[in-house]
């Protein structure tokens, strides 16, 4: 439990707008504000500003629908989805997650919920009547999955899987997306609906609670149940409802969601996108694309999204679910791992771990286990326990200093499973997806002679501790 | 009325040529962006650009060519084309 004690996560969107609203983390914008480029203008700029989530009353063309708008791009705003005051600090942030996740609560099926109190079907279905920025200059579309809670569900095991992926506009009943292929939805797609021509059920949940959508980008196993999931992280069982056209279940809290199927057969131009990386990369426009059949909304919805790009939410919430669940694969494969963190500036690309003992061969053990099925870190950096992995000003310093050039890195090529949307990868990489990760070993040899290991020369590290009491004691007298 | 397309290369536009797009309508309002698959004949001389629609094209990475064409749309092709999830689709929009 961290030092102050956390509060009751928020049972809905709504209710985690009021939070933020009261933290001085969410901005109000009543302005008639145009759903072509200027919204992703004002959130973009605002993200990048470190700055508050925005909720957008007035959105040209859409009157009664509005929009919220990066819900969880700062350490402040996960802290209060996990029900922490905004100020809490990033291990604390971690420990509370762990402390939640740890404790599945299965969700309560429900039979009846606002996100029905409007429903559009077959030749009504309008993807166009619901308020969907164009983003960014340049995009592909208008994209409407951004901050969403993908469904899909294992036509073998019966799993139900919760995913944040994107889907864009391509025409009133047509969304194109692009799952990542090695994706658990891009894997069910290709492995249990392609090869027996059947078209896969699939709902768009957006607005839904932050633990849901906080359990849908999190970084777990085949098989886990997210919806138990985002219980534990909610304290609290999640009501659940079943789709209108299949047996898919989400949040019933939802405000919008769209249910359909993704074809086996059909295509259409998808992407590109500027995501995550914080770059627009061109990753060959090979997606995938959804039949929309029914669309659930309650009255005057408020929809969300993630103005994507550098330090966007899937920045925070990887760094989040993404850093324990890495945690959790270096500890089973053996690795002495003192603690994770995936820095938001380093855009899900770098990795730093914290290892009670280094040396080449445990670098090495953490580059083989980060590099698996989906290699999304291109830089790791492994780093004694006594670097504050949280703090970059010492880990860049540890870097510099302690890593040595040539037999401090080590180079590992990775071909299936590379991230496409990496900015370094050419475009015939990206359809590869072939890549590469670097891991840098930032500790000190375990063969050196402990008397002989440089010794840090900061305040903390090279004065005896009377002096250093003493400077502390009298650091006002001193005129500072 | 104006459209944009994103393509593999701008070099492989060229005057006169019939060529498969998938052609976004630019026209205001809440239907813009709306996509479709078009073949269509492309031009930059003063005629087409003066009397046929305009269609700007946008690199992999949405980097717009300042130059727009003239295009006039020869055959549509529907709002969706045949083909594997996943698949390439400018590979598949190039054998139509």
């Amino acid at each position: 439990m961290t030092a102050e004690k956390a509060n009751e996560a928020p049972k809905d969107q709504r209710s985690f707008m009021e939070t933020l609203q009261r933290s001085g983390d969410l901005a109000v914008v009543d302005r008639e504000v145009h759903w072509d480029m200027e919204l992703g203008a004002i959130s973009r700029r605002m993200t990048e500003m470190d700055g508050p989530a925005i909720w957008f009353r007035k959105i040209t063309d859409y009157p009664g629908q509005s929009l919220f708008v990066n819900p969880i791009s700062t350490w402040r705003r996960a802290a209060v989805t996990l029900g922490l005051p905004a100020h809490a600090r990033i291990p604390e942030i971690y420990e509370e997650y762990i402390r939640r996740e740890s404790h599945l609560i299965p969700p309560v099926e429900v039979k009846d919920s606002a996100c029905r109190e409007v429903v559009i079907r077959g030749k009504d279905v309008d993807v166009c009547n619901l308020a969907t920025p164009m983003i960014h200059d340049g995009d592909g579309g208008r994209y409407i999955g951004t901050w969403c809670i993908v469904v899909c569900k294992d036509p073998d095991t019966g799993w139900v899987n919760w995913g944040t992926y994107r889907f864009m506009i391509h025409n009133t009943q047509y969304l194109a997306g692009w799952p990542f292929p090695p994706s658990h939805a891009g894997k069910i797609l290709q492995e249990k609906y392609v090869p027996r021509n059947k078209p896969m059920p699939i709902a768009i949940v957006m607005g839904a609670d932050p633990s849901s959508h906080l359990a849908a980008t999190s970084s777990t196993r085949i098989g886990r149940d997210e919806a138990s999931l985002a219980g534990g992280l909610a304290g609290r069982p999640i009501e659940i409802i079943r789709c209108l056209d299949s047996d898919l279940t989400f949040p019933a809290n939802a405000e919008c969601v769209l249910e359909g199927e993704i074809l086996p057969d059909r295509i259409a131009h998808e992407g590109p996108y500027a995501e995550y990386p914080g770059y627009r990369s061109g990753e060959m426009g090979a997606g995938i694309l959804m039949k929309v059949n029914t669309i659930t909304h309650r009255k005057n919805p408020v929809l969300s999204m993630d103005c994507t790009g550098f330090k966007d939410c899937s920045s925070i919430v990887t760094a989040l679910g993404g850093g324990v669940a890495v945690r959790r694969t270096l500890e089973r494969a053996g690795v002495p791992v003192t603690g994770v963190y995936i820095p938001s500036e380093g855009a899900v690309h770098l990795c730093i771990v914290g290892v009670s003992r280094g040396g080449r061969e445990v670098t090495e053990q953490v580059l083989n286990a980060l590099t698996g099925r989906r290699t999304y870190f291109t830089k790791i950096l492994v780093v004694d326990d006594d670097v504050d992995i949280f703090n970059l000003g010492e880990v860049i310093h540890a870097w510099a200093t302690r890593c040595h050039s040539e037999r401090g890195t080590i180079i590992k090529h990775v071909e299936g499973s590379a991230q496409a949307l990496t900015p370094c990868y050419d475009m015939e990489e990206r359809s590869r997806r072939a890549g590469a990760a670097a891991a840098f070993d930032v500790t000190w040899p375990p063969s050196w002679d402990r008397t002989e290991i440089p010794v840090k020369a900061r305040f903390d590290a090279t004065f005896p501790a009377e002096v250093k009491k003493k400077v502390l004691d009298n650091w006002k007298s001193y005129g500072f | 009325m104006e459209y944009e397309s994103h393509v593999k290369h701008f070099k492989d536009l060229q005057e006169n040529m019939l060529v498969v797009l998938t052609i976004r309508d630019l026209t205001p309002g809440k239907h813009k962006y709306n996509a479709r698959v078009a073949r269509v004949q492309l031009s930059r001389s003063p005629e087409a650009l003066a009397n046929w629609d305009k269609l700007w094209v946008l690199s992999v990475v949405g980097i717009q060519d300042p130059q727009p064409w003239g295009m006039k749309i020869v055959e549509e092709l529907g709002i969706t084309i045949p083909g594997k999830p996943y698949s390439d689709i400018y590979e598949t929009l190039a054998k139509m």
